[in-house]
């Protein structure tokens, strides 16, 4: 037995937080309306924050909300009494990376612990340590952080480490990029990047006073467009290690993509932690996380500085793309009928995925569709209406029906 | 009314011309500890630019101001003493981290965390923990500046001449661009690199690599027709980074020499100087103000 890991998501609201820890996840994190760095993802109102968190302790899991932004003047006024809500709403910690933010938590809302956010990128032990002094419970690690230093930290510092496992990455130290503000008038420390890393860019040297295009016009262009990070291959390294929080990236992806990552990162920690020495990973939960893919997979900086391998260049390589069909609202053992909430267009004779919490999984063929009044269906069209399916194998609720996106793969008769 | 220049340095040869130019204070470094330095500044040139500096009555700040990773920290407390035995009169840092080690040799520092010092509060912390003034992040507009000089009792750098980091990347990322490419990668790091928007073609961004990675300037950035403002807000730390300004570093630097003694004997001539400054920028590279004088509202 080792001491497990939090496995910590992104939830961009209540339906994704649900679907989160009923996946798996020990905890997640959420925006709140203001000091968020993710203006366009689904923030949390109060009210939903209070729902969220009974909903979540309920179950032991726990909730926190990221206000990292990186403050200007005035933008700081309000944040005291957003702090003290948070407190008396139940909210288990705050993810910050501003030392005024920080400054104003620990001395407005006494009792509402501080976990550093990876924006004010912590890359060494005596980092670690001054931000204890502070009164910090956790530090985020940067993600240009190896192993080996997690391994050094750990050793030098008794404070809570939490890294990212999983999700889309800032091809640089996050924080130290200002691309989108002098681009596009767009403050990347304030929730505005225009991901102005993941451009085209033109590319030049020095010559006779000018500079002169280096790069023909038919070779690849500059970019600097990083791949995702997915450690799922090396959880065990991170459990030795000593990591407390394994985290996800990612409060504007979907519940597919909530569900299927926590689902997986699940099963791989408890089948790790419960028996170490016999751990042997299984290759159908890396082809699981594949299903959620949006960009090519690496693990980052964990063992070494990645090189051009890990970086998007030329045509992305073509990804299967799964989409959120249906949700499993209800399920009739005696019929074995599962009612649906619709998601996004599938027809009879299309092939789709069911899978639940506790990696179960399987195929079926969609042979009718009914309507609430039996009415027979060719097709579910309308979002989120209710159908009802024959399905093969016994369902839950909260089950995801899946569907490869694209032509659908429709078995001829 | 004491106005301060800064300027960077690349040699001692440059330096001792920068002071006689105007600079109060070099600001030099090595890239193991400070973030984008240009020069060879071994520890011996160090100090003899340090007791240079400190003939003529002229300060030395040395940049402390890396991402420090933990095998830098386990260095850094050998590297502070040497530099307090050499003398130098301050550092700047960014790292907490190493903000305690540098508090511990008892040097002290200007906070510099780059892009992340935006507020007269974060500074306010800083200062509670013995940072003697702060580089404030250069997508901070004049606005905004003056209105954090007029919170705090410590000193604000304001760059007024010269290009600033816009991103800090720790990956090789001209040599995996060459790598890409099929190109010889060892010369990623040997020329000199620029970068182009999409939708503007004109533009240029210096872009190169060292060993804390890969690193994207901005353009080159100019306060000189603002500098009365400066003067009237009471932000007195001039900044002017000559990282591609080459040999016309030491006139710019004389430049705004004249322009500080014109503005304080009331004949600034905000025409005239801006003319000059145009005159000495090398072609290659077009002089703007960045984010400086924008409204803070027109940035989300």
């Amino acid at each position: 037995m080792k001491q497990r890991p939090e496995l910590l998501a992104p939830a961009g609201n209540l339906e994704k937080l649900k679907m989160a820890i009923h996946y798996g996840a020990d905890a997640v994190y959420i925006g709140g309306q203001q000091f968020g760095l993710r203006s366009r993802a689904g923030n949390f109102s109060y009210d939903e924050m209070r729902e969220g968190v009974d909903f979540a302790h309920a179950r032991g899991a726990k909730v926190y909300v990221a206000a990292n932004m990186v403050t200007h003047e005035g933008d700081i006024e309000g944040a005291g009494d957003f702090f003290r809500t948070l407190r008396d709403i139940g909210i288990d910690a705050v993810i910050v990376s501003d030392p005024a933010m920080i400054e104003t938590c620990l001395t407005e809302a006494e009792g509402l612990p501080v976990h550093l956010s990876t924006q004010a990128s912590a890359t060494n032990y005596e980092t670690l340590r001054f931000w204890k002094e502070e009164g910090l419970e956790r530090v985020v690690l940067a993600r240009e952080v190896s192993m080996d230093e997690i391994v050094q930290m750990k050793q030098e510092v008794d404070v809570e480490i939490e890294t990212f496992v999983h999700g889309a990455m800032c091809i640089s130290y996050s924080g130290r990029c200002t691309l989108s503000n002098h681009m596009t008038l767009r403050d990347a420390n304030r929730g505005g990047c225009a991901q102005s890393c993941r451009w085209k860019y033109g590319f030049f040297e020095e010559g006779n006073h000018l500079t002169e295009e280096m790069v023909a016009r038919d070779e690849e262009p500059f970019s600097m467009s990083s791949v995702d990070l997915s450690m799922v291959r090396h959880i065990p390294d991170l459990v030795d290690a000593g990591v407390d929080s394994l985290k996800v990236e990612g409060r504007m992806k979907s519940i597919h993509y909530v569900a299927t990552v926590c689902n997986v990162y699940r099963q791989v920690i408890d089948a790790y932690c419960e028996d170490p020495e016999n751990f042997v990973f299984d290759p159908a939960w890396e082809e699981e996380i594949w299903k959620a893919a949006q960009r090519e997979l690496a693990s980052g900086f964990y063992y070494g500085i990645p090189t051009e391998k890990e970086q998007l260049f030329g045509k992305p390589r073509s990804i299967p793309q799964y989409a959120f069909a249906a949700r499993v609202i209800a399920y009739d053992p005696s019929s074995g009928m599962a009612t649906l909430e619709q998601r996004n267009h599938f027809s009879t004779g299309e092939e789709v995925e069911f899978f639940g919490p506790g990696f179960v999984r399987f195929s079926q063929i969609i042979e009718t569709i009914e309507d609430v009044d039996g009415q027979q269906l060719e097709s579910a069209n309308q979002a989120m209406m209710t159908i009802r399916v024959k399905v093969e194998k016994p369902v839950a609720t909260d089950y995801i029906m899946r569907k490869r996106k694209g032509v659908p793969m429709r078995v001829l008769a | 009314m004491m106005i301060q220049l800064v300027t960077t340095a690349q040699s001692v040869e440059q330096a001792e011309a920068l002071i006689k130019a105007g600079t109060d204070r070099l600001y030099i470094g090595n890239s193991r500890f400070g973030l984008r330095q240009k020069g060879d500044w071994t520890n011996d040139a160090v100090r003899e630019v340090t007791q240079l500096a400190h003939r003529y009555g002229k300060e030395v700040t040395v940049a402390v101001n890396n991402l420090m990773h933990n095998d830098h920290i386990q260095e850094l407390p050998d590297y502070l003493q040497m530099l307090k035995a050499i003398g130098v009169d301050d550092v700047t840092a960014g790292d907490p981290g190493a903000i305690r080690l540098i508090r511990q040799a008892k040097i002290p520092y200007w906070y510099d965390a780059q892009t992340l010092v935006t507020s007269a509060k974060q500074i306010q912390f800083w200062g509670k923990r013995e940072a003697i003034g702060a580089v404030v992040a250069r997508e901070v507009t004049l606005e905004e500046l003056v209105l954090i000089q007029q919170q705090i009792g410590l000193p604000v750098e304001v760059q007024v001449y010269g290009p600033t980091c816009i991103h800090h990347s720790k990956r090789p990322l001209v040599t995996n661009y060459f790598n890409e490419l099929g190109r010889p990668s060892e010369e990623a790091k040997q020329r000199e690199f620029y970068m182009s928007e999409p939708a503007d073609a004109a533009s240029r961004y210096p872009i190169y690599e060292d060993e804390n990675g890969t690193h994207i300037f901005s353009e080159d950035l100019t306060l000189m027709g603002q500098l009365p403002t400066l003067v009237k807000n009471g932000l007195h730390t001039w900044k002017l980074d000559g990282w591609h300004a080459g040999e016309q570093f030491v006139e710019i630097v004389q430049l705004f020499t004249i322009a500080r003694a014109n503005l304080l004997n009331g004949q600034f001539d905000r025409i005239e100087m801006e003319h000059r400054l145009r005159e000495l920028q090398p072609e290659a590279f077009r002089l703007g103000t960045g984010l400086l004088l924008r409204k803070p509202e027109e940035i989300k």
